[in-house]
């Protein structure tokens, strides 16, 4: 009580004042979101709600905590996944708008709340397709936070694989100590030498996982173009798209030159090498 | 905790819950059968000489694993920066004689990056799947899939393909445009799996014995959690508890295969956090992984089966001596652990340079010449710097495939049903 007593006096209700012009910061800290925010979250929690996916893997809490208490994320983050589905089930754009800043991002995917939930709800499909919706209207936390992944995606969008051992430099990852990153400091030559001593031609490149012949990855990008995964990431990034656009365009050429090289080892093949066209 | 007892209960009780919504735990291969003979699907079949073993799954469902004449679905991360997880496979491979293709014409599942970032969506990536399965089918080999990540996400996108109409209508579409069939393989097969059922001749072929060796078993989530029903058990291991996979292996070698509290936990990927907020990832795989691996255990190695998790696991612990964590438990994956155990070459094979925490200790437990073979290795590199050619598991692919995903004189497997290997097979 005498706590309580010495805490500052704070009206129940808002002022008209108050009302018209909302504080910045709600009593947790967090920005409050502006009418534009909030507009487009309700746009999102519609999108969202109308998703055929929202039925299928929304479908019900017991409250039981089972998903939390098994979830390696909720051990380091702000972050439940119980309170995930149940913001999904709310229809609250200001709980949804909430979440969308940074907790939707702390889940690592690992599905250990789907493989602990009795009433079968896919939480990580659910946090999933709240991500999706995030990255295709643009909202601008969600920018940020994959502001680290251009190098990434500009691999994944051209040849198809996540990463490159040229991506592994010890610069970038110093937490990895020395001898984990092909470095030249442990064996005395370069990165493109201890790539050669792998057993295997395809994987003995340094800008890719392994070489992708150009066929395959321009059938990738053509996946990419009809399916609105182009059009997506337009939202997230509309400058590396158009780069993206521009090494494709480049490829489909280069594509187009080697068909008349190899003309006569092609003569008589049947299939996709026969008929794609870039 | 997660004990195939316990899963059963819960997908029971699910189906309890589920009754108004239709969304069962069912055997997509049954309805595969079904859309087949529809016209709606090709279904890459297992044929003899695939060379299958029998194996069962966590309701008793019976799923075959081909061992022969196979095609390689690799990891982007494992070949990015662990690439003596796919070269200790290959020289296995050969070891047994087994028949294969990689090849160049392969796309990633694209799933870390979904996982990751969200720049995707189902019917992408049951585009990309589809892709994958179609080049495979083409060639008259049938995948394997080397990443976890890609097993657990084919296995979605393929019941998803079965269960969608819509969604199978438009990756149909898709592929057309590239000249390309929806073919769903008859199983989707974990490379874990092939080493599980090839243990009797890997234990053949074993030179340096593990006995002593205490191993940790790190359980890929997306092995067993993503489509709990399609991963494998055996009454044997753990009595049916647990994954039969890697630990079937470890325990056919002869090594010792120890509990600890924390065996269901993930390892801390993330799949964003491992490239952009690592101090998750560090912090989970020391304190919720390594730690009780080192301290309950007492592991003289980690294995696990999954890119992720070898990646983690491992290349955390070097920054862990800054927190008083100072373990460096060598992690390997159970397929570098075999191929260890039949004498492969620890540089030039199973690679284990490209580890963060160092194998010596392990490798001389093991009976292993390390420091020759560092010596050689060494000799070999300074060559290969002054133009010597790469030795190689299999046949170098020609300048077309650059370019061009050749048929190599392969035929579709249903008009020629025992054709032989093409050019880009394996030798030694």
């Amino acid at each position: 009580m005498t706590i309580v007593a010495h805490l500052p006096q704070r009206a129940l209700t808002l002022t008209e004042e108050e009302s018209a012009a909302p504080p910045a910061m709600e009593l947790t800290g967090r920005r409050r979101a502006s009418p534009e925010e909030r507009a487009l979250s309700e746009t999102i929690f519609r999108e969202f709600h109308a998703d055929p996916r929202y039925h299928e893997f929304v479908l019900g809490c017991l409250n039981c905590g089972e998903c939390t208490t098994g979830c390696p994320a909720a051990r380091f983050y702000d972050f439940s996944p119980r309170e995930m589905l149940q913001i999904a089930e709310t229809g609250d754009a200001t709980t949804l708008w909430d979440a969308l800043q940074e907790k939707i991002w702390a889940c690592c995917q690992c599905y250990t709340c789907n493989m602990r939930c009795r009433f079968g709800n896919d939480i990580a499909g659910i946090i999933s397709v709240m991500r999706e919706l995030s990255v295709s209207h643009g909202v601008a936390s969600t920018r940020k936070t994959l502001a680290p992944f251009g190098r990434s995606l500009t691999l994944l969008m051209t040849v198809g694989t996540q990463v490159s051992s040229d991506m592994i430099q010890p610069d970038f990852f110093r937490d990895w100590g020395p001898f984990a990153t092909g470095s030249d400091r442990a064996w005395g030559v370069g990165a493109d030498i201890m790539r050669r001593a792998i057993p295997s031609d395809v994987l003995q490149t340094t800008r890719s996982s392994w070489e992708v012949s150009v066929q395959t990855s321009l059938e990738l990008f053509r996946i990419y173009e009809e399916t609105g995964v182009l059009d997506m990431l337009r939202g997230l990034d509309p400058d590396l798209t158009e780069m993206l656009i521009d090494i494709i365009e480049e490829r489909r050429e280069e594509f187009e030159e080697a068909r008349e090289r190899f003309r006569t080892e092609l003569e008589g093949m049947r299939g996709p090498v026969a008929t794609f066209r870039g | 905790m997660l004990s195939a007892n316990e899963i059963r209960k819960v997908v029971q009780e699910r189906n309890q819950h589920q009754k108004g919504t239709g969304k069962k735990v069912v055997d997509v291969r049954e309805e595969m059968e079904r859309l087949e003979a529809a016209g709606e699907i090709v279904i890459h079949r297992i044929r003899p000489e695939n060379r299958p073993v029998e194996v069962s799954t966590l309701f008793g469902w019976k799923k075959r694993i081909p061992t022969d004449r196979l095609w390689h679905h690799k990891s982007c991360g494992q070949c990015g920066n662990i690439p003596g997880y796919p070269s200790s496979l290959l020289w296995l491979m050969n070891e047994t004689g087994r028949t294969y293709l990689n090849e160049p014409h392969q796309t990633s599942c694209t799933a870390w990056n979904y996982h990751g970032t969200a720049t995707s969506n189902p019917v992408a990536l049951a585009a990309v799947a589809a892709r994958n399965f179609h080049r495979a089918y083409e060639t008259g080999h049938f995948p394997l899939i080397h990443c976890g990540t890609s097993y657990g996400d084919y296995k979605e996108m393929r019941k998803l393909l079965v269960e969608n109409a819509t969604v199978r209508a438009k990756v149909r579409d898709v592929l057309g445009k590239m000249g390309r069939e929806l073919v769903l393989p008859e199983e989707i097969v974990h490379y874990s799996e092939w080493v599980h059922v090839m243990a009797p001749e890997i234990l053949a072929r074993q030179k340096h014995t593990v006995e002593g060796i205490v191993a940790t078993v790190h359980e890929p989530c997306h092995y067993y959690k993503m489509v709990p029903e399609d991963a494998v058990y055996d009454e044997a291991i753990y009595a049916g508890q647990r994954p039969a996979v890697p630990s079937g292996i470890l325990m056919a070698l002869g090594a010792k295969v120890a509990d600890y509290s924390t065996w269901y936990d993930c390892c801390g990927f993330g799949f964003r956090h491992i490239l952009s907020e690592r101090e998750f990832s560090r912090s989970f795989a020391n304190l919720r992984k390594i730690r009780p691996m080192v301290e309950e255990a007492h592991a003289d190695v980690a294995i696990t089966s999954d890119t992720g998790c070898v990646t983690t696991l491992d290349k955390s612990q070097w920054i862990g001596k800054a927190h008083g964590l100072p373990y460096m438990l060598p992690v390997l994956s159970d397929v570098q652990f075999a191929a260890l155990a039949m004498g492969a070459h620890p540089y030039k094979i199973a690679q284990v340079h490209w580890h963060a925490a160092s194998a010596e200790a392990l490798m001389t437990k093991m009976g292993i010449d390390w420091k020759a073979a560092k010596a050689e290795f060494r000799e070999y590199l300074q060559a290969l710097k002054n133009g010597q050619a790469p030795e190689l598991l299999h046949p170098a692919h020609g300048e077309i495939e650059t370019y061009f995903a050749i048929n190599k004189g392969q035929v579709l497997p249903d008009e020629a049903p025992a054709a032989p290997a093409g050019a880009g097979g394996r030798s030694r």
